[in-house]
């Protein structure tokens, strides 16, 4: 911009020394935007091969996805004794304490190893905001001052009636699942049982970075929780949760570590143990299997279901027939769309050449 | 640039016309989006659904199911962006692609367990990204989004732009096939008495004359780098108005 100064000549409008000169950018490729560059279009020759290819790969991908899946092998026993004629059926009932029941399963062929144990729950929303937030994450962490001084979002798990501070606090780690499982093969009449490994079971980060224990307290890891009570549901407190083992007990124990892993669906399988030791290492041998399960968590309250899985893996993962499946089908649309592009692109190239002459 | 801008006025209309700015390119925008967003909610939610990762660790965790489908997300726009980019100088580059390095960048780092032994309580994604990311179905579950998402805009596209130019695909310069075959000598039957080539005239005849650049060389300004041609294929929203 310049100032039309009355003193100068109306020639100095024009005058390209004067003031506007500085104020015009510099004739770089940068700033006048001419910089190199590519100029994709989307041309039939581009577009319809590319399709193709897509749709060749799609469908390639989607086969290997199918056939894996296909071979991958699972096995779910609902136990959670809705109908009278289940074997945990007796269970069910509020009354009943520490309640044992059996379920018996068959299996036909050889089940490839390693075999992974699950329990599965449905209709239970671990997604539930208020859910997610309740539990203290300085507590899993060790830090003793949260220890009796349990963080707000942990209510209304945060201290019992007797204004005690509760040790994990919070939904999540209230609800805890509490069945435990036994599995035994059926061999001659006689139960033999199959070595189920809980370790490793929880996340790696899980077990060494996120979650750690209180130190000892006079050389006992009760004494690091004095002053503080278990969670309402529990039957036993955190410290106890293994005696036998303290690498699995407290904070770090494997089971409590996947629980508070929380799900994203409500309908959700945990890992609980895997079959891949002694005489099992090859998987679990076709014959009869008994399942004995300690019922202790209640769900039929709200409508819930649960269940035993037991599943093999590869490659891709666990046993899911939808990414093939849309593999496939996005494959051969991809296809389709190539050809039928192709013969609008035909039709229409054709009838502009004809008007061109 | 701006001796195109006034050789080709007719280049402004749509503009002037509101035409990429209109209740139809709106809604067209909106189906668009809701399409999109049920893609990337349901095609992740099918994907981990009752499935585990390779070692037999959860993969359907909130934390792991977050970060597919953020990913997802991510890799979707960044591919959709890449569509509607005509003009790839290097900035271009550096932003796309610095875009989606920097997204895996940062959430590395955020879900480092270094940062959470720091602060413990920002920082409760620990270990997410190391787990899921690894999974060969994270991966394809990402492919699938972006392919589900980006490629129903390219058959739209694709599809318009035969059936129905708008004057920007029709200011388009002939394909170099066509270049050729004029300064060949013509195999069939000419309507030319006096040339042996297929000459110009029908190009200045047809409707489409201007996709024949009018050579401008005596400003000395010369056009992109790299091609001579002149190919102003600006899109608002990707949603070019049909017609002219």
């Amino acid at each position: 911009k310049y100032k039309l100064d009355n003193r100068k000549s109306n020639v100095d409008m024009f005058n390209l020394t004067g003031p506007s000169r500085t104020n015009r950018p510099d004739n770089t490729a940068f700033t006048q935007q001419r910089l190199p560059a590519w100029q994709p279009i989307l041309s039939a020759g581009i577009v319809i091969p590319g399709f193709t290819l897509i749709g060749l790969a799609f469908i390639g991908v989607g086969v290997a996805l199918f056939v894996t899946s296909q071979k991958i092998t699972d096995l779910e026993i609902d136990y959670t004794g809705v109908a009278a004629t289940s074997p945990c059926f007796k269970c069910t009932s509020f009354a009943a304490e520490n309640c044992m029941c059996q379920m018996e399963f068959t299996l036909t062929t050889l089940f490839e190893g390693p075999v992974f144990f699950y329990y599965g729950l449905t209709s239970y929303y671990q997604n539930f905001r208020t859910y997610g937030v309740s539990k203290d994450g300085y507590q899993l962490s060790g830090d003793t001052y949260y220890f009796n001084n349990p963080q707000d979002s942990c209510a209304p798990y945060q201290y019992d009636s007797n204004n005690n501070p509760i040790v994990p606090c919070g939904s999540i780690a209230n609800s805890m699942f509490s069945d435990t499982f036994q599995l035994y093969q059926v061999v001659n009449g006689m139960k033999k049982q199959v070595p189920l490994d809980g370790k490793g079971i929880a996340w790696w980060t899980d077990y060494n970075i996120k979650y750690s224990n209180p130190a000892l307290v006079n050389g006992s890891f009760a004494n690091a929780f004095s002053g503080t009570v278990k969670p309402v549901n529990w039957s036993k407190p955190v410290y106890e949760l293994d005696p036998t083992d303290q690498a699995n007990n407290g904070f770090l124990n494997q089971n409590f570590l996947v629980w508070m892993r929380q799900a994203a669906l409500p309908k959700f399988q945990k890992l609980y143990g895997r079959i891949a030791e002694g005489d099992y290492a090859q998987g679990l041998p076709a014959g009869n299997y008994t399942l004995l399960i300690n019922y202790s968590y209640p769900v039929i309250s709200f409508g819930g279901t649960k269940k035993v899985v037991l599943s093999n893996v590869s490659w891709m993962g666990g046993k899911n027939q939808f990414l093939g499946i849309a593999y496939l089908v996005i494959g051969s649309l991809c296809i389709v769309m190539a050809m039928v592009m192709l013969i609008i692109y035909a039709k229409y190239k054709f009838t502009d050449d004809d008007e061109d002459m | 640039n701006d001796c195109y801008s006034q050789s080709y006025p007719q280049l402004y209309e749509p503009g002037q016309r509101s035409l990429y700015f209109s209740k139809g390119a709106f809604i067209k925008c909106a189906l668009h989006s809701c399409y999109s967003s049920l893609v990337l909610f349901f095609v992740p939610y099918a994907a981990v659904r009752d499935s585990v990762s390779t070692d037999g660790h959860d993969i359907a965790d909130h934390q792991s199911f977050a970060l597919l489908t953020q990913t997802c997300l991510t890799v979707t726009v960044c591919v959709q962006l890449g569509l509607d980019l005509s003009y790839w100088t290097a900035v271009n580059h550096l932003f796309v692609w610095g875009s989606l390095g920097m997204y895996f960048l940062v959430t590395f780092t955020m879900q480092s367990d270094g940062l959470h032994r720091l602060y413990a309580s920002s920082f409760p994604f620990v270990g997410t990204a190391h787990n899921s990311l690894d999974q060969v179905t994270v991966w394809l579950t990402v492919l699938l989004t972006a392919v589900l998402c980006v490629l129903p805009v390219v058959v739209h596209r694709f599809l318009f732009m035969q059936l129905n130019p708008t004057i920007n695909d029709k200011a388009q310069p002939p394909p170099p096939r066509r270049r050729a075959r004029i300064r060949r000598s013509s195999t069939r039957c000419s309507g030319y008495a006096f040339s042996y080539a297929y000459g110009y005239g029908d190009l200045v005849t047809s409707k489409r004359f201007l996709r024949r650049p009018v050579p401008l060389r005596s400003a000395g300004s010369t056009p992109a780098g790299r091609s001579a041609a002149f190919r102003p294929a600006g899109r608002s929203a990707g949603y070019s108005p049909s017609g002219q």
